[in-house]
């Protein structure tokens, strides 16, 4: 087994979010997100999976189908900034399939090469996701930078917002 | 009512009414996303700062998503002002004119005097004479809000406010007065129908769970709003969150549940947080939880989130959700109502579904019932976004016309002069309307008739700039990634249809893949497991339907004429050209100097560059990639400089040379073209060059058909026509003028005597307009009268002159008898920006003096004592509702009056002169053009073709040109047997960086001559580029052709 895998990490937050969705029916979504939201890099490690798994009674498998079926979850580390780009019907049809490979191109990510749903640039600064739609239809085509909405975007607005963004200084 | 609530009622009413003056900022998702959250902090500061006693408040959304943020200012006494696209930099003028009580005018968008919250009433006050009231905005005019009736007035998160305007009376009235059979029995004569998409009644469905037995029940809102394109329930949640949970709890109440659950997308944080502080405020006001106001009823709500499964919006599988699973489907029965969550009776219900019951039990279902159809009674709110000018929510009654949605309240396409194609209704599940179905009553059985579906009221509006193959592959291939994957159908299914859709818009699919699209698409819908996967294949059967035109041109022509399937063309100009023009290389070369290429580049798709650069209508610059920038390039323009150039230097012949140098061996095959128009002498250009001998039969004098008898000398001069003439001469096609076909020759004899015949008669058959006194000598046909000019036979010209119509040949023929010394009026019946002529052309008429009396249709004629015209009775007309061109249609006023003139020019348009085909035996469309193969442009008679306005109905030079070039390679081909065509072409090289930097600047102008200069003569009005204008204007281009690594 892969030494990540059974990597020691402090279980106590995570145990604090079980205790408190204990007789809830449906707590294991809400476990599972709140348990992402406080791992760094906003992700699931298999070790958080594995202990989530053991602590609140349930088969790892189910676990596992319900990480990969919805697409909230993140089974990879998330970059410093989530840019997300909004595939919804408005915005294809004002064009945000452009926006999407432009991002991906100004950002130097293959995603050609891959089957993913997001991309994270190698130095951890960036991921690009899409979503199905931030329901900002009437502001199309949008994206969001950080959960922060830009509206009526254009391929030159993108290109003098990422500019401003890689010009930020990593975060150590 | 307890203390409680009545005291919290009174605090709603002194904040929403208070004595200060008030302002709110509409803060919805939609809001913030325009600074509505700046603009508000920026308010709360000067405030601050200037210890202004001003009441500051947060409100919902009020639908208008085009004009935010909008802001509501009030000054007690005095009607609610809505102020829309405020900015921060507007802050401290609303401020400081707030103290003198004026608003600057820029920034109002409406009042509002009196507000009907149907729970309730708010008067404002009487004021403002010079604003309209928010009824008289186009955007609000036809709509009703029921659902949206607190949206954007109260504090979404104040139970307070929501109590003072009725919020919970409904509840109050069922829990005190009702019995639960009753509450129910009101829902079912309401007949108030499922707002989630499939429309079943709820009344039914509640009675279902009402007499399910159970020890404990529960109710659901579906608050899944995954239906990209749609975001009404987030709007509704975020502006009114108390509205749905008194329609829960009036649920719960009449179903006997105790227990109840919003699952809510985790997409919409806000409407999240709204929610939850709603939830909490009922129940510390003791409307949530044990005894709810002293009775024994009780019920709960909690929140469950989503996590971005499309899917979950299907009941089963959103049940599955919430109990902790993957959300797959279940199959049915049981339905939920007999084991649902947790196995427990359970209803589900979507958010305006709910939201709808306060209403039904406050106003009674007699009054509901008024609102809408006899079928689907109620409003509907409608996401009305994509290609139209006023994007946002709107609230219909059930039963109007999609044109009123799309024309009147989202205000048409929003980019110049585009035609909208489209509307994809109901999301995934749904699917695309054509516009000449916009006439249909939006309901639920009317949508569902032609193959659509009313889904949860998203409007995506699409235009000519949007491709129908594409909209199709995109909702594909969300549903594949979305599909829970549990049956084959669904998984398998849609995977394989994406994969086809591929190949279409790669330009690789097949004509008998489009009969397997629709059989696969057919047994999705039929053997899929739940209704996520049976109504997935909807996007392909209805494009396939209504757009099958455009597969097949992907297919047959590798042509995406929307400029969206990339893999099919380079840049978007040479996409839109009719001609397919290589616009980059030529502006290329010219930026590299390289004249002679360029043009000779231009020439060899384009026959006459110096003429078309002239009086194009520039398909090329509707589809500008520089347009995202500031302007389009003028790339029309850039040709016509080129060849201009090349002629006033006399280096054309060089070029003619190589042509000529070039033409193909001899085949021995014989061509008759009937018509020396722009489709006929585009097409000689190419045959001749092919080897064939090519002879041209004109009824005229001359050769240039339209472009010598119809376009006046102002617009393009002859000396420039003649001049391009040359060419064909020189190329060796044999002109045999003044012969008539039907008259001189017959097709029969030419088919005799040729190999191949095409027709390109062009379209010159007037419309006949039948008005009394239409028989006067002075009343003339407008292409007569252009027709007569360029003969130079006498004309004679009144003093005022009307001339009735609303097209190019109409502003023609006025700005030609305005050059005579006429007085000139054009008279139209619909508005000026109904008008098909080309706009350019109608401003150049306004600038020369050109009178224009809109809404005004002929009635009569009126002639003096003898017999000469004297005046033009109209009857004025007035804007009606929109049909299907997205026009208003005139509707007479009663009012008549006469318009004075001596002389009358009849433009009431054009068409083919069918009876001619039909007497040569040529088989007619619907529309009496010649019947041909949309790719062989063979007619069905042996031998014989067809091109330009004979095919396609009057049509523009460039289009009856670009037919005409492939009708020439389907000549080609059926003469020879094999596929020349691409002979004739050549590829140059040329620098392929794309610019560096961009700098904004505005389209080069080129001179004009002024307008004292013009009266009297014909001459050229535009001068056209100098040599450096036209450089500049080139590297304005960004060359969208380069595709980066990465793109494609």
């Amino acid at each position: 087994m892969d030494a990540t895998k059974t990597l020691h990490f402090d279980s106590e937050p995570y145990d604090a979010i079980i205790n408190a969705n204990k007789n809830n029916p449906g707590a294991l979504l809400t476990v599972l997100e709140e348990a992402q939201k406080i791992t760094p890099h906003q992700y699931l490690p298999e070790p958080v999976l594995r202990h989530i798994a053991e602590r609140m009674n349930v088969p790892l498998s189910r676990i596992n189908s319900i990480v990969t079926f919805y697409s909230f979850f993140n089974l990879k580390p998330q970059g410093d900034h989530t840019i997300t780009v909004c595939r919804g019907t408005a915005c294809h049809t004002r064009g945000s399939k452009t926006l999407l490979e432009d991002v991906l191109l100004k950002l130097g990510i293959d995603a050609k090469s891959t089957n993913a749903s997001s991309f994270t640039t190698d130095d951890m600064r960036f991921t690009v996701r899409t979503v199905a739609c931030f329901g900002q239809c009437a502001l199309a085509p949008v994206i969001a930078v950080d959960e922060v909405i830009y509206s009526n975007m254009t391929s030159e607005k993108l290109e003098a917002l990422l500019k401003k963004l890689t010009a930020r200084r990593p975060k150590s | 009512m307890n203390e409680l609530l009545n005291s919290l009622t009174i605090q709603g009413r002194e904040s929403l009414s208070p004595k200060t003056v008030s302002i709110a900022v509409g803060m919805g998702t939609c809001g913030i996303g325009n600074g509505a959250d700046q603009l508000y902090d920026a308010f709360a500061k000067a405030i601050e700062e200037k210890k202004l006693a001003i009441s500051l408040r947060k409100v919902g959304c009020m639908g208008y998503c085009a004009a935010e943020p909008l802001v509501n200012v009030y000054i007690p006494g005095k009607p609610l002002l809505v102020l829309h696209r405020v900015m921060k930099r507007d802050v401290s003028v609303i401020l400081r004119s707030l103290e003198k009580q004026s608003i600057p005018k820029r920034l109002i968008l409406c009042k509002i005097s009196c507000w009907d919250h149907h729970s309730s009433i708010s008067t404002f006050g009487e004021g403002y004479p010079d604003v309209i009231e928010w009824n008289e905005v186009a955007f609000f005019r036809r709509q009703k809000k029921m659902i949206l009736r607190n949206a954007g007035l109260i504090d979404p998160e104040s139970i307070a406010e929501s109590l003072a305007v009725g919020g919970y009376s409904a509840f109050f009235k069922a829990v005190t007065t009702m019995k639960s059979e009753q509450v129910i029995d009101e829902v079912k004569t309401a007949k108030l129908r499922g707002r989630g998409g499939a429309g079943f009644s709820t009344g039914i469905k509640w009675e279902l769970l009402r007499k399910a037995s159970g020890d404990k029940k529960y109710i659901i809102c579906n608050a899944d709003e995954g239906d990209p394109g749609a975001y009404m329930n987030r709007n509704e949640i975020e502006s009114d969150p108390h509205s749905l949970i008194e329609g829960m709890l009036i649920g719960a109440y009449a179903m006997g549940a105790s227990e109840g659950i919003i699952y809510i997308r985790a997409e919409y944080p806000l409407a999240v947080e709204r929610l939850t502080k709603a939830i909490d405020q009922a129940r510390s006001a003791g409307l949530l939880g044990k005894e709810i106001s002293g009775t024994s009823f009780r019920f709960d709500l909690s929140i469950v989130k989503g996590a971005g499964a499309f899917v979950c919006g299907e009941e089963t599988s959103l049940m599955a959700s919430i109990e902790g699973f993957s959300g797959r489907a279940r199959p049915r029965p049981p339905f939920p109502a007999q084991k649902g969550y947790l196995g427990y009776p359970t209803n589900i219900n979507n958010v305006e579904t709910w939201c709808n019951v306060p209403i039904i039990i406050g106003k009674g279902s007699a009054w509901f019932i008024k609102t809408g159809t006899d079928k689907s009674p109620g409003t509907k709110v409608f996401s009305l976004v994509g290609k139209v000018k006023n994007t946002g929510l709107v609230e219909l009654p059930l039963g109007e016309p999609l044109s009123t949605l799309v024309y009147e309240i989202g205000g048409g396409a929003p980019g110049r002069e585009k035609r909208i194609k489209a509307v994809q209704s109901g999301g995934p599940s749904g699917g695309c309307i054509p516009a000449d179905k916009f006439d249909t009553p939006v309901d639920y059985e009317s949508l569902a008739e032609i193959g659509a579906i009313m889904g949860s009221g998203g409007m995506v509006v699409l235009d000519q700039d949007n491709c129908m193959v594409d909209t199709a592959r995109y909702f594909i291939e969300f549903t594949r990634n979305e599909s829970c994957g549990k049956c084959v159908p669904c998984r398998e299914g849609l995977a394989q249809e994406l994969e086809l859709l591929n190949r279409i818009v790669q330009g690789t699919g097949t004509e008998e893949e489009l009969e397997l699209m629709e059989r696969l698409g057919q047994s999705i819908s039929d053997s899929a497991l739940c209704g996520f996967g049976q109504t997935a294949p909807n996007p392909v059967l209805t494009t396939l339907k209504y757009f099958r035109k455009e597969y097949e041109e992907h297919i047959h022509r590798k042509h995406c004429s929307g400029g969206i399937c990339e893999a099919l063309f380079d840049a978007l100009c040479v996409n839109s050209c009719p001609m397919h023009m290589n616009i980059p290389a030529y502006l290329e070369m010219l930026k590299e100097n390289r004249l002679e290429e360029a043009f000779e580049s231009t020439i060899r798709d384009n026959p006459l560059p110096g003429t078309i650069g002239r009086i194009c209508h520039f398909h090329c610059q509707m589809r500008c990639r520089r347009e995202t920038v500031d302007e389009p390039v003028h790339q029309g323009e850039i040709h016509r400089y080129l060849a201009d150039t090349m002629y006033k230097m006399g280096r054309e012949q060089q070029i003619y040379d190589i042509l000529i140098k070039e033409k193909l061996p001899a085949t021995g095959k014989k061509i008759a073209i009937v018509g020396a128009g722009p489709a006929g002498l585009t097409a000689a250009f190419y045959l001749v060059r092919l080897g064939h001998e090519v002879v041209i039969y004109d009824a005229n004098p001359k050769a240039g058909g339209v472009l010598r008898y119809g376009i006046p000398a102002y617009r393009l001069p002859r000396e420039i026509l003649d001049k391009e003439l040359q060419l064909f001469k020189k190329l060796q096609v044999k002109f045999i003028f003044n012969k008539r076909l039907g008259t001189d020759i017959h097709l029969e004899q030419l088919k005799a005597q040729y190999d191949a015949v095409l027709l390109a008669i062009g379209a010159y058959e007037h419309i006949d307009l039948s008005i009394p006194g239409a028989e006067l000598k002075q009343v003339v046909q407008g292409t007569e009268f252009l027709d007569n000019l360029e003969k130079k036979r006498p004309v004679k010209v009144g003093k005022h002159v009307v001339i009735i119509g609303g097209g190019n040949v109409a502003i023609d023929a006025a700005r030609s008898l305005w050059r005579l010394g006429a007085s000139v009026t054009v008279v139209y019946r619909r508005s000026k920006d109904a008008m098909p002529a080309n706009k350019l052309e109608i401003e150049e008429a306004e600038a020369e003096g050109i009178k224009f009396v809109f809404f005004a249709a002929p009635l009569s004629i009126k002639a003096d004592r003898k017999q000469s015209v004297r005046a033009l009775e109209i009857m004025e007309m007035e804007g009606g509702t929109f049909d299907t061109s997205g026009r208003r249609r005139p509707v007479e006023t009663g009012k008549t009056r006469d318009i004075e003139c001596d002389m009358i020019v009849i433009a009431a348009g054009e068409k083919v002169d069918s009876g001619l085909l039909e007497r040569q035996k040529v088989a007619t469309t619907k529309r009496g053009t010649a019947c041909v193969d949309s790719y062989t442009y063979h007619t069905g008679t042996d031998k014989v073709y067809g091109a330009g306005d004979t095919v396609s109905g009057p049509s523009t030079a460039a289009e009856a040109m670009g037919l005409a070039r492939e009708a020439a390679a389907s000549i080609d081909v059926d003469l020879m047997g094999i596929k020349r065509f691409d002979k004739l072409f050549k590829e140059f090289s040329f620098s392929h960086e794309p610019p560096k930097e961009i700098v904004m600047t505005k389209q080069t102008t080129t001179r004009h001559l002024d307008v004292d200069s013009r009266k009297g003569n014909f001459e050229e009005i535009n001068k056209g580029y100098m040599g450096d204008q036209a450089r500049i204007e080139a590297t304005r281009c960004l060359r969208c052709d380069i595709r980066l690594a990465g793109r494609g």
